[in-house]
């Protein structure tokens, strides 16, 4: 499902070049749960951000499904990302403009062209799987964090994506909330089969994992 | 598209006093570059008219020939002294723009007022004349004739009625406005072909007037060409075409004529400035309002925009409120010529300086340009920015860099 060789991410600071990942190697099987842990700045981030096409990396190669997706055109990247990778990240990641629904259906309105009643339906089904069925017509400012959260997990589904990236999801909620979450996302897994990666510095979190990569300096640990 | 359309409108829609201060400062620009252009536009056609009106910029007469150099206009006065009327055709002088021939003959016991009276029959080349035509008041709704006449403001008689010139019948094609010049007021105007026919007709002391024969002319009013000085104009012709005298008129006409021209100019490049720097002001704010919306545009990068949607989505927006705004300054524009056409353009026209507003549908050819100009500047003024943004990683962008 997921393969990386040698993947390296320089960042150029005042101090000189910084290795924030340096050269990783890592197989993850389709369907599989599994955690990257490690503290802040141990470049766990910065390798998600690389393993889903959102930060190119300085050297080396990530392949999912057999596609090395940094050798994809901008244009074939973005569709790349938009019908095979659904993100989750730390913080609210709606756009405040757009209703609930819009926000989950946003990701199906950008990668085709047609009718949008199917994919509004669809973008319903999945916020009332999440428990927002009565407020497909909120707007983000309307609802709390975990629901805007759940919204996040919903649309991140919309397209029916074969990885979910989960950026600590949870790191700004409460025990309550994060719980639900994690549920949430951990029933995407087992009962959809959508491998999932999550970001995590709350081992708690990671225990629950089939595969647990622990990352420091830029590199796999363990 | 509809997407993007729909996206763009709701973060004009987020930030409504940003989005009206954005407005306003397009409608101001757009609404000073459509009243300028109107109004340039418009006083380019009036001087058109105003400065034919003020006639020549010098004339070329015969050496001894009189002239009148007091009045506004200048006129040749009658002389049987003349020139060959292919003379400037012939000498083909780069600082001279037009000249045009004409021919004056003093006669008396014409037919015209009381048998004592003299009367100045003036010739003129429609195809070349720039100083006579301008001045008609009325005419007939047709072109002049050979056998027609054009009265002085000072004589009478109805359009289109017959009047007998030595006892040949003429017809009455217009009349002049006053211009305050003798010769003008009280002089009988018709083509040369008309006058020369006359020839036969008119008994002076020593023959028919030497004007009226064929091929001959009493003088030339000459309009310098654009740029050309008077002392040019005259240095050239005198060593070019010998036996003449150059008058040269109120320089101040002439100066007036280039100055003006020079200022629209001016103010045209004015305009062009007040568009560059509206579209700077545009770019400048865009690059703002694209680092206030680094995580927003990261996020629909994230789940699939291509760069090309970012940017169409950042164009559309500026688009849609610079194209706001130009229309806002087209209505603003519309609402200052109203008040100046009230104030201004009635004291010019009670003074009898004309005033040629530019047409219908030239206004609304500018008006649409305004509106187009500032959609355009909209855009322009956007696309780096959101060009830059594009090409950043979605992480990059996520994080609030880039």
């Amino acid at each position: 499902m997921l393969s990386c060789r040698a993947l390296r991410k320089d960042y150029v600071t005042e101090r000189g070049p910084v290795a924030a990942v340096a050269g990783v190697d890592l197989d993850v099987a389709a369907g599989r749960y599994a955690a990257i842990i490690g503290r802040s700045g141990s470049g766990k981030s910065s390798l998600m951000a690389m393993i889903g096409g959102l930060s190119r990396p300085s050297a080396g190669q990530v392949l999912v499904e057999g596609t090395d997706i940094w050798s994809l055109s901008d244009n074939a990247l973005s569709a790349f990302r938009n019908r095979r990778i659904g993100y989750v990240f730390q913080f609210a990641s709606l756009l405040p403009t757009l209703r609930l629904i819009d926000n989950v259906a946003l990701p199906g309105m950008l990668g085709r062209t047609g009718a949008t009643k199917p994919l509004y339906a669809r973008a319903a089904a999945l916020l009332g799987q999440m428990g927002l069925g009565d407020h497909l017509d909120a707007y983000p400012g309307e609802v709390s964090a975990g629901e805007q959260r759940r919204a996040v997990i919903a649309r991140a589904l919309i397209n029916e994506p074969a990885l979910i990236l989960a950026d600590e999801p949870t790191s700004d909620l409460d025990e309550q909330t994060e719980i639900e979450i994690m549920d949430e996302l951990l029933a995407v897994n087992c009962e959809r089969g959508t491998t999932l990666i999550l970001v995590t510095h709350n081992l708690a979190l990671a225990e629950q994992a089939e595969q647990i990569v622990h990352i420091a300096h830029g590199t796999i640990v363990a | 598209m509809r997407l993007l359309a729909s996206l763009a409108l709701q973060n004009l829609g987020r930030r409504k006093a940003r989005s009206l201060l954005l407005i306003a400062a397009v409608a101001v620009a757009s609404g000073v570059v459509f009243t300028g252009a109107t109004l340039m536009r418009s006083i380019d056609r009036s001087m058109a008219v105003g400065f034919t009106r003020l006639g020549a910029d010098m004339m070329v007469v015969p050496e001894g020939a009189l002239t009148n150099i007091t009045a506004a206009l200048l006129t040749v006065e009658p002389t049987d002294l003349v020139l060959d009327q292919d003379l400037f055709a012939r000498a083909a002088i780069t600082s001279v723009n037009r000249a045009a021939p004409q021919k004056i003959a003093r006669v008396e016991h014409s037919g015209i007022g009381s048998h004592h009276d003299s009367v100045d029959l003036i010739g003129f080349e429609p195809a070349l004349d720039f100083t006579v035509q301008p001045w008609l008041v009325e005419k007939l709704n047709r072109d002049l004739r050979p056998g027609d006449v054009i009265l002085g403001a000072g004589r009478t008689a109805p359009l289109g009625s017959e009047l007998l010139i030595f006892g040949k019948a003429h017809t009455v094609y217009g009349r002049l406005g006053k211009t305050g010049v003798g010769t003008h007021e009280r002089g009988v105007f018709m083509s040369f072909a008309t006058l020369e026919a006359l020839a036969g007709s008119v008994h002076g002391p020593n023959g028919p007037p030497a004007a009226l024969q064929q091929g001959k002319v009493s003088g030339f009013l000459v309009e310098l060409a654009p740029g050309a000085t008077p002392l040019q104009a005259r240095f050239a012709i005198l060593s070019t075409v010998k036996g003449v005298r150059v008058v040269t008129g109120d320089s101040t006409m002439s100066g007036i004529r280039q100055g003006l021209a020079a200022l629209l100019d001016g103010i045209l490049a004015l305009m062009v400035l007040m568009f560059a720097s509206t579209a700077l002001m545009v770019s400048v704010l865009f690059s703002a309002i694209v680092t206030e919306r680094r995580g927003e545009l990261g996020l629909l990068k994230a789940v699939g925009a291509r760069r090309g949607q970012i940017v169409g989505m950042m164009v559309i927006e500026a688009m849609i409120a610079t194209g706001a705004g130009g229309a806002l300054g087209v209505v603003l524009g519309i609402l200052v010529m109203r008040l100046y056409e009230r104030s201004l353009v009635y004291y010019l026209e009670t003074i009898g300086v004309p005033f040629v507003w530019l047409d219908g549908p030239h206004m609304v050819a500018v008006a649409m340009l305004a509106v187009v100009m500032a959609s355009i500047i909209g855009a322009l003024g956007s696309l780096y920015p959101a060009w830059r943004a594009s090409r950043r990683d979605p992480y990059d962008l996520v994080r609030g860099e880039g």
